[in-house]
């Protein structure tokens, strides 16, 4: 009792305050090196890369070889076919497979065994296949879709093995986004006289919508900033793809293959930071995305 | 009904039990077409060619396909006259399916153009292909459009039973229950494709081998027979990087969680939370490239032989970096999550905040951190290509450089994950099984990390 006391007594109060400010100093200190790092290593390649960036380069290919010529217009145009191409996937596979969990799953459990089992091997494996680092979806990938299916190196093989990459993230924020409508909303639909599919289609998808989009943007963001996978998968092509079975190379790819295959470092600065401000203009489009969904659950309360 | 109907029989919604004429010259125009096939496949001169499938295309083929093609239309043809459903949807589908695979193709072909060249295109040049693209884009997509936008538009002339829609509520219901078992499907075709293809290194060389053996020389590169697969070093190299990048990264990032958690002022962490946040998001390969072009000759200047500035410590400060912003989220969510009683409660008792973050709050988060690091750990394993650019790739088990311990970090090293990633793409029999055997080890750590952080997770104290 007596060493209880004397921890919070006022006689030490002085000594209590001092040991504060100094831990809380360090605290500020370790943040400070944090945040400081970061933004200093971000700051750094902007700086640097933006002194080779100009339209030349934005619209010329890589010319190849080992001083790293030419611009980066091709990796941009691959990386917005397969940014395409991947949530063309992703996207109904994902937002269905969520519309069956929110909306259709409490029921199916009710009913049979059967069901209650298969649903939760199904919620498990959506949480697995998040956890999955990205060089094994680009390991998978390589074994089903470039060997086995004999599709090669493509972007078809790529865009199949990125949307199976970002499937979860899909899948986590539309089942999110279809908790938050109100049930006011399904009951008085299906009041009128709507189908249960009617009432998802008509009603429920259009108010989820704004959550569902940031899903899917967070989706973009995590394909354009991927590498091993699409290293594996997609080859390493510098030439622009003419169809789906075409080889390609992203933005990232392109960083990496210049830093380690060629000499040209400050091209690989340029390209770095264009990826970084696509980065930043995508994660603003989230906040905006996001805040627009709150305001409207709000504005509904 | 019928005088009602025809009062309104212009007016799309009231149409009722008539049918349109749009929707009749529809039918019309797919009746044309089946005549159309029918001829075509009698009269198209089509050279025999060879079918990638197997089999040829000749005159009988053609013909037939005709045929096919034909009874399609006509049986479309009557569906929209008589004003079923399912033909309107699936006309819908297929003009506006088709529509879009056009516009794709011509998309490819412009930007190619603009894009595709060696020097800059001159101004006139990109305008006029995308001039060119569009004017074609609009020419096809003007008659599907039309049609598209009249069978939008006559909606409610269609009919409506409901027997159509319980039928269709039923089949939609087992269609969504296979498209929620996908990720699990995925999820089993990838064990099954990486167990089976990692078999033959499994048969030839042995579990045990891999997984003991401390030399990796695969025979593929030498050209001899005795190739040697051990994974020891990639294991060590994989374990020590991490190691390093908690050491570094996890006291930065505990700091800065707390920090954000219960000291900074607000104005502070609505601009720093979202910053980390961002942070997480930028992609790897650019904290590669800083390791390769700033930290390489930096850590250089540290004297020590056969210092070549690429190795455990490069990587493990990029690591550091890398992880920092998964720690502080989750890390920060778990000391928020701390019921605000148990704060209140203590600081009632004359204790200073510090002394309530040390005693109270920390132990009662305990768990979450300890999630939050286990995830981050995650995070380090699982990381390639960054630590490709910055560890140094060497086969051997990592040594100290000198007779200071320390200097083990200064030596080069290589992942499980580097490994993978730099040998895949020319490996062959073997070579490529044991990397997939590599792929599988790695598969099987990364789950045991992830269902340790659940299990912490779910530990975490109620609110």
């Amino acid at each position: 009792m007596e060493r209880a006391k004397s921890r919070i007594s006022s006689s030490n109060l002085l000594r209590r305050k001092v040991g504060q400010g100094i831990a809380f100093g360090l605290f500020w200190l370790a943040a400070a090196v944090a945040v400081a790092a970061l933004l200093f290593i971000i700051g750094y390649v902007v700086v640097q890369g933006s002194q080779v960036i100009n339209l030349a380069f934005l619209t010329t290919r890589p010319a190849g070889g080992v001083s790293g010529e030419g611009g980066m217009s091709t990796t941009i145009v691959t990386t917005i076919y397969l940014v395409v191409l991947v949530i063309a996937i992703a996207t109904p596979l994902g937002v269905l497979a969520a519309v069956y969990m929110v909306e259709y799953a409490s029921e199916a459990e009710r009913e049979s065994a059967l069901a209650r089992w298969l649903i939760r091997i199904a919620r498990s494996g959506v949480e697995i296949l998040a956890g999955v680092p990205s060089i094994i979806f680009g390991l998978f990938g390589f074994a089903l879709f470039v060997s086995f299916m004999k599709l090669k190196f493509s972007l078809l093989s790529a865009g199949l093995s990125g949307a199976c990459l970002v499937l979860p993230v899909i899948i986590r924020t539309s089942e999110e986004a279809l908790k938050a409508v109100p049930r006011s909303y399904r009951e008085g639909s299906l009041a009128l006289g709507a189908t249960k599919w009617q009432t998802v289609v008509q009603v429920v998808l259009p108010t989820a919508a704004p959550g569902i989009v940031t899903g899917i943007v967070l989706s973009v963001g995590r394909v354009i900033a991927e590498t091993a996978i699409f290293w594996v998968t997609l080859g390493g092509s510098y030439r622009l793809p003419t169809g789906l079975l075409s080889s390609g190379r992203t933005m990232a790819l392109h960083v990496y293959m210049l830093a380690s295959e060629t000499r040209a470092f400050d091209k690989a600065m340029g390209t770095a930071a264009i990826l970084i401000v696509t980065i930043i203009v995508i994660n603003l489009l989230i906040n905006i995305t996001s805040r627009q969904l709150a305001q409207r659950v709000m504005g509904k309360q | 009904m019928s005088e009602t109907s025809e009062q309104y029989k212009d007016i799309p919604a009231l149409a009722g039990d008539r049918r349109p004429w749009v929707v009749t010259a529809i039918a019309a125009l797919f009746g044309l077409a089946a005549i159309a096939a029918v001829v075509g496949g009698l009269l198209l001169d089509v050279r025999p060619a060879v079918l990638p499938v197997g089999g040829t295309i000749g005159p009988l083929e053609t013909a037939l396909a005709g045929l096919v093609i034909a009874g399609l239309c006509l049986l479309v043809a009557w569906g929209l006259w008589r004003r079923r459903n399912w033909a309107r949807t699936g006309v819908l589908l297929l003009l506006g399916l088709g529509t879009l695979y056009y516009w794709l193709t011509i998309l490819f072909s412009v930007s190619a153009q603009i894009f595709g060249g060696e020097q800059v295109s001159p101004w006139g040049e990109i305008g006029a292909a995308v001039g060119m693209g569009l004017l074609r884009a609009i020419a096809v997509g003007l008659v599907p459009g039309a049609i598209i936008y009249a069978l939008v538009r006559y909606e409610p002339a269609f009919e409506d039973n409901p027997g159509q829609r319980t039928f269709i509520d039923h089949a939609v219901r087992y269609l969504l229950l296979a498209t929620a078992l996908s990720a699990i499907l995925i999820v089993f075709l990838i064990i099954a494709f990486t167990v089976s293809e990692s078999w033959e290194a499994i048969r030839e060389v042995g579990v045990d081998t891999m997984l003991l053996g401390t030399v990796w020389r695969p025979g593929s590169i030498i050209g001899t027979e005795d190739a040697q697969f051990g994974l020891v070093p990639m294991i060590v190299g994989s374990i020590l990087s991490t190691f390093g990048a908690v050491v570094l990264g996890v006291p930065l990032s505990v700091s800065a969680a707390i920090l954000l958690a219960e000291v900074a002022p607000p104005l502070v962490r609505e601009t720093v939370r979202p910053a980390i946040e961002l942070l997480a998001g930028i992609p790897s390969v650019v904290y590669g490239l800083f390791g390769m072009v700033v930290l390489a000759p930096l850590i250089r200047k540290i004297q020590v032989p056969y210092n070549s500035g690429f190795g455990l410590l490069n990587a493990s400060i990029v690591l550091a970096v890398m992880i920092i912003p998964t720690i502080t989220n989750i890390a920060e969510d778990a000391i928020r999550a701390v019921p605000r009683s148990y704060k209140e409660g203590s600081l009632a008792l004359g204790t200073t905040h510090w002394q309530t973050i040390r005693d109270v709050i920390l132990p009662a988060g305990r768990s979450g951190i300890v999630a939050a690091i286990i995830l981050g750990i995650g995070r380090a394993l699982g990381e390639t290509m960054a630590l490709i650019m910055v560890i140094g790739n060497s086969i051997a088990i990592p040594k100290p450089l000198t007779d200071n311990p320390l200097t083990l970090f200064l030596s080069s090293a290589r992942t499980l994950t580097g490994n993978i990633a730099v040998e895949i793409n020319y490996a062959a029999g073997a070579h490529r099984s044991a990397l997939f055997f590599t792929g599988v080890l790695l598969f099987i750590m990364i789950m045991l990390v992830n269902t340790l952080a659940r299990g912490f997770m779910r530990r975490r104290t109620p609110a």
